[in-house]
This record gives C-alpha cells, sequence and structure tokens, in this order.
C-alpha cells in the first residue's frame, strides 16, 4: 500500500508541478505578447504624411542629352554646354520657378574644389533669370554649418548678387519620404521645402575624389537632400547613392571638371589635391554624366558600382557615348 | 511531504537559482538591446528629423590647446569645435571611416582670419589619435605627392602645400589648411604650429623605430606609410610600413611588419604567399644568394614583382616592382640592413 501510495503522492506532485510550469510560461508568454513591439522603433511618419520629390526631368530631345566642353573658364564652358544643349529657354520657362542644388557640403575655400564652383553656380542663376525665371532658389544640406558652408565657399554671396534666394535648411523645411523599391531611403527625411515648389531643378557639382564612395560627382551631390543621422548610410554606399539617383528627377545636372579633385576626396584640404582637366559636362542624364566624369578620376564605371546599380534601377546611361554628347572648345 | 530516495534538494535548488539567474541575465540583455537601435535598418525618430549639426552638439572645446592660439594680424573667425567618433563625419563626412579605423580619439577645430584681409582665412585641425603610430598612419596615407618636408618640428613628420601645413606630433595628427596661396597666410601657420609645440602635451615626436630599419640609400625622404591593417587588399597584413625607392629611375616600394615573434613572422608571410597564388601570382626562382639563404619567395603578379621574407620576428618584401632585378638587389638590401638593425636593437 505504501508503495500505491507514494506512486499516487508523486503522480499528484507531478501534475501540480506541470501545471505551474504551463501557468508560468504561459504569463511569461501572455507578458511578452503585451510588451511586442510590431512596428519596431519610431521611424517618424505615417505612411499619409509621406512626401515624394516632384519629377523635375523633362522630354528627351534625341542628340541633345548630354554636352563636354573643354575650357578653362567656367562661365563661358557653361554657357556653351547649355547652348548645345538646346539652350537655356529649353530648361526654363518663363514665370518658373528654378531650384539649384549646388554641393555645399563643407566650410572650405572655393579655391579647394571640395564645393560647388560660386561663380559657376552664380552663372547659372543668371542664365535662369534670363530665361524668364520668376525666382532661382540655391539651397543645400551642407554636413558642415550650413551658415559657414555657404559663407566660406563663397557660394552664398556670389549666388545672393546673381539675385537668387539662397536658402539655409531648417527643421521645418524637412519632410518624411519612402523611395519605392528602395531599401535604405524608408520613412527617411529629406530636405524637401525648397523643391516643393519649384518647377525645375538643376545639380551643380564639382568632380571629386570620395574616400568612402571612389567619387562624389552629380549623384552623390543629392546626398545633401537626405536628413537625419544620414552617415549610417555610409555602410552601404553604393546603394544609397543608387536610390538617390531613382529618388531625384533633375531637369539638367552640371558637372564640372575644371579642376578636378583627385585626392583625399572628399574634403581635399590642399591644392595639390587638385587636378585641371578644363572640362565641364552638362546632362540631362546624371548616370551618363558620372559615367563620362569619372574618366576625369582616371576611374572605370565598374570602379563605381552604383552606377551600374543606377543603370539597371532605369535612372539613366552608363554608356554615355550611346547619347551621342556634344564635344566642344570654348574660351 | 515524504522524501523521495535519492532525491538530492540542495542540488536541485542551486540548478533551479542558476537557471533563473540565467533568465534574469538574458532578460537583462534584451532590455539593454532594446536601446541599441540598428538606425540603418529603423531610421530615426520623429524628434531627430532636423540637422545633422543640430543633433549632436558638439562638446566644450579643448580650451588648453586652441583657444589661446592666435597668429599676429589674425582673429576668431569661429568658436573652436570638437568632434568624437559619432559625429566626425559632420566634419569631414567620407574621411571619416579612416581616422576611426585608425584609432581616432576627438578632432578638436578652429578657423582664424586676417584682421586686414577676409579672404585671408585658416582652420586648424587637431586629431588626437591616441597614439603615435595612429597619427602616423592618417598623416602618411593622406600624405600629397611631391610636397615640400618641412622643418619646423620634424622634418620627416611636417610638410607643406601652396596653403597647407600639416604634421604629427606624438599622438596628434594636425592640419593647418589655409583659404589661399600666400606668404602672409603661411606664416601665420608656422606662426601656429610653433606655438603648439610648447602647448600640447608632448615635448617631442616619437621615434617609430620600423622606418630606421629600411636601407636607407635610395630612399625617397618623406614616402614612407603605414597600413594599420589590410595592407595591399590582405586581411593578414597588420602595421605594414612602407617606404618608396627609386632605383634608376625606377620607383620601388618596401614593406615591413613587425610580428610577436619569428613564427609569427614565417606565418605571416606564408599565408601572404599563399594570398598572392590564390590571386593568380606565379612563383618564381631567383639566382639572388642572401634571397635563397634565407627562403624568400618571389612571384610574377600580373608583371610585376613580389618578394616575401621573413626574418626574425619581421616579415618583409617587395611590393609590385617593375624591374625584378632591381626588386631582388633592394630585397637583399633590406634583409641585411634588417639582420644590423634586429642586433642593434637587441643591443
Amino acid at each position: 500500500m505504501t508503495g500505491q501510495n507514494d506512486k499516487k503522492y508523486e503522480r499528484r506532485q507531478f501534475l501540480g508541478r506541470v501545471g505551474k510550469a504551463g501557468i508560468s510560461i504561459a504569463a511569461a508568454g501572455l507578458i511578452s505578447y503585451k510588451l511586442y513591439d510590431r512596428q519596431g522603433p519610431n521611424t517618424g511618419a505615417d505612411a499619409e504624411s509621406l512626401v515624394t520629390l516632384p519629377d523635375f526631368s523633362i522630354p528627351e530631345k534625341p542628340g541633345q542629352a548630354m554636352s563636354i566642353v573643354k575650357g578653362a573658364e567656367r562661365k563661358t564652358t557653361v554657357n556653351k554646354a547649355i547652348e548645345l544643349l538646346g539652350g537655356i529657354e529649353r530648361f526654363v520657362k518663363p514665370g518658373e520657378t528654378v531650384a539649384i542644388k549646388p554641393n555645399v557640403a563643407f566650410a572650405s575655400s572655393p579655391m579647394l574644389g571640395a564645393t560647388a564652383n560660386p561663380e559657376l553656380v552664380a552663372e547659372v542663376v543668371r542664365l535662369c533669370y534670363k530665361a524668364g525665371a520668376r525666382q532661382v532658389i540655391v539651397t543645400d544640406n551642407p554636413i558642415n554649418d550650413p551658415a559657414s558652408c555657404f559663407t566660406l565657399s563663397g557660394i552664398g554671396r556670389a549666388a545672393g548678387q546673381a539675385g537668387a534666394k539662397v536658402i539655409l535648411p531648417k527643421d521645418s523645411l524637412f519632410r518624411y519620404t519612402t523611395l519605392e523599391g528602395g531599401m535604405l531611403i524608408r520613412n527617411w527625411p529629406v530636405f524637401f521645402g525648397p523643391f516643393e515648389k519649384a518647377d525645375k531643378l538643376i545639380g551643380i557639382s564639382p568632380i571629386k575624389d570620395h574616400a568612402r564612395a571612389g567619387a562624389s560627382m552629380s549623384i552623390k551631390n543629392w546626398y545633401g537632400l537626405l536628413g537625419g543621422r544620414r552617415n549610417v548610410f555610409h555602410q552601404d554606399i553604393n546603394t544609397i547613392i543608387a536610390e538617390l539617383s531613382m529618388m531625384v528627377r533633375p531637369t539638367l545636372v552640371i558637372l564640372d571638371g575644371t579642376e578636378v579633385m583627385v585626392t583625399n576626396g572628399p574634403t581635399g584640404g590642399s591644392v595639390s589635391d587638385l587636378r585641371r582637366a578644363n572640362t565641364l559636362i552638362a546632362s540631362c542624364d546624371m548616370i551618363a554624366a558620372d559615367a563620362c566624369g569619372c574618366g576625369l578620376l582616371d576611374l572605370k564605371v565598374s570602379d563605381l558600382p552604383y552606377l551600374s546599380i543606377a543603370e539597371k534601377a532605369g535612372a539613366g546611361t552608363t554608356d554615355y557615348e550611346s547619347l551621342k554628347p556634344i564635344l566642344a572648345t570654348a574660351g | 511531504m515524504r522524501e523521495v530516495p535519492g532525491r538530492n534538494r540542495r542540488l536541485e535548488s542551486a540548478i533551479s537559482i542558476l537557471l533563473l539567474l540565467v533568465l534574469v541575465i538574458i532578460g537583462l540583455g534584451v532590455f539593454a538591446k532594446q536601446f541599441d537601435v540598428d538606425m540603418g535598418r529603423f531610421g530615426i525618430n520623429a524628434t531627430d528629423t532636423g540637422l545633422p549639426s543640430q543633433q549632436i552638439q558638439p562638446e566644450r572645446q579643448d580650451q588648453s590647446v586652441l583657444e589661446t592660439l592666435m597668429p599676429e594680424g589674425f582673429k576668431t573667425l569661429s568658436e573652436a569645435e570638437s568632434y568624437n567618433s559619432d559625429n566626425l563625419y559632420e566634419k569631414i563626412n567620407g574621411k571619416a571611416p579612416l581616422y576611426i579605423d585608425s584609432g581616432f580619439v576627438k578632432l578638436f577645430t578652429r578657423r582664424f582670419i586676417s584682421t586686414e584681409d577676409e579672404s585671408l582665412w585658416m582652420e586648424i585641425f587637431v586629431y588626437d589619435m591616441a597614439a603615435v603610430r595612429n597619427a602616423f598612419a592618417v598623416y602618411s596615407q593622406q600624405k600629397r605627392a611631391d610636397v615640400v618636408m618641412c622643418g619646423i618640428l620634424d622634418p620627416q613628420y611636417a610638410y607643406k602645400t601652396g596653403n597647407a601645413l600639416y604634421f604629427i606630433r606624438d599622438q596628434y595628427y594636425i592640419e593647418l589648411i589655409g583659404s589661399a596661396e600666400t606668404e602672409k597666410l603661411f606664416n601665420s601657420m608656422l606662426e601656429i604650429a610653433k606655438d603648439m609645440k610648447g602647448r600640447l602635451a608632448v615635448d617631442k615626436v616619437t621615434e617609430i623605430s620600423e622606418l630606421s630599419l629600411f636601407p636607407p640609400d635610395n630612399i625617397v625622404a618623406g614616402s614612407s606609410k603605414l597600413y594599420l591593417k589590410n595592407a595591399f587588399g590582405f586581411e593578414g597584413f597588420t602595421e605594414i610600413f612602407t617606404c618608396r625607392f627609386k632605383i634608376s629611375d625606377e620607383p620601388i616600394t618596401a614593406f615591413l611588419s613587425e610580428c610577436s615573434d619569428p613564427r609569427d613572422a614565417q606565418t605571416t608571410a606564408e599565408s601572404y604567399y599563399n594570398f598572392l597564388i590564390d590571386n593568380d601570382a606565379q612563383a618564381k626562382t631567383t639566382a639572388n644568394q642572401i634571397l635563397k639563404e634565407v627562403g624568400a619567395k618571389v612571384l610574377d603578379f600580373y608583371g610585376t614583382t613580389e618578394i616575401i621574407f621573413s626574418a626574425g620576428k619581421y616579415v618583409g618584401g617587395i611590393h609590385e616592382a617593375e624591374d625584378r632585378k632591381a626588386a631582388e638587389d633592394l630585397a637583399a638590401r633590406f634583409l641585411e640592413r634588417l639582420s644590423e638593425g634586429a642586433k642593434a636593437i637587441e643591443q
């Protein structure tokens, strides 16, 4: 009898313990279920409030997609390059608002070529007004302190003197965007305000070596539109640059290879980092412009993986010669 | 309750407590991890939508080093700023990884502008790299070609270009960058550089002993570089010094690294040899007696010559030389020098 009692007691004890363990597991599961955050960290904006940058591109014109002009004087070469594409009137209509996005990333002297050349920016502003633009905006979201960047690069003063409205970034000008099909630009703050009501968009950038990306040219210039802690994208630099080419559809890009930063980019710092190439490229296809520009850095298209990714995404062509670029010398 | 025969209550209790402790540690780990968000994956919080420079305010400036620096005829253009590894990208963007991967601690910067000519201004960058080797790594890897070596502090570790001055001072890598190429600006930079000599918490440049182990003949002055890792695309190479030589107008690069012991040096040399073979290099024989004696490997790598050897705790060699004979001769001289140098260090 004693043995049977022991067995009964052990069975009862076993069932009791199983029951307690079951309750403990259920309680832990319930607490975890209640605490589980399906959304993950707050990513900023509701789907309804996301914005998309307007498409600023213009209809293609066969044989007038790209021009490459040789010359030492930027004012002369940019006038010639735009004239070869059909003139500024093709790109800017009377009464339009034009946003110009130069590379103003650093608070650096214009002599060092880390930012767009101020005289070049001013000349494009003048051309836009000449075509009848109602307003020309010059803006960027620099890496360094914005006011210092616009001041020390000389772009603020040059653009202002040419009649442009210079817009410095502030929080209220940022909105969230998600790039359709994008892996990185998802619910991310973008410098949107100055472009919201613009009719046309022109990018102006120097050609620079870039320690992380290989080169900084027309497409990389749009990195300035990203807000937040955008340096996290440096871990996947080729994808983010390719996504920028999908996110931004400019009217025209001007790639300045008059002096090229061949070493220590993107900041440079010494005149020794520059090499005179006396080349200026104007293009409706920024992938083609960069594919051409990388040659001035002694790079091949295959050295810059983001170009092929952007091409596959339909942002343009790396075979810039297929566009039959118009070649000229000016000055 | 009756005791079940063979049951060890103390052991059961101990195991239970141990398991509970493990669960508590896991719980704490999960709790802590939720505050470590991968921004690249999730984006940022809605409150962080503003400008990068407004999100991480640079901490208060290093008063002791920068605030009292003021060249004659200049005034402050911008207050001193400091950056750490979290926000360095806000100052130098794509160059930040070079510094961070090389032991970067802090950057202090400040701008000065001429009181007479506002087009003349300069910015000073003081990078605290924690160790002289780290400072030398970033200094040497960014060194411009065809520059003038400058003897303000140490001719080996300072150079100037048309608008700038670069030097290292112990663990500090310092850049003075001017807005124009003028004598006035450059003289003011020199003034600052000399002034800094007494302000930094060091009184001399620490010697980098490996550089003296390269053969002195035909060496290109100031051409030495230090790669802290992944030199020549090979992951196994850490702290590799390189020096350029010019022999019969042909440039040749020699390299050297100190390993923990001779066995480690041998293993590293063999690993690099295998790495080259795996990448289609062809092993070649050599007639050079000195190279033969130490078992140096000579390879043809797409028409260039690579030589690898180990000597004591050093691994060294020649990288991508156009002229094999000159490369072998230099490697032999290098081995002799290493042998002398090792003896000198031992003594």
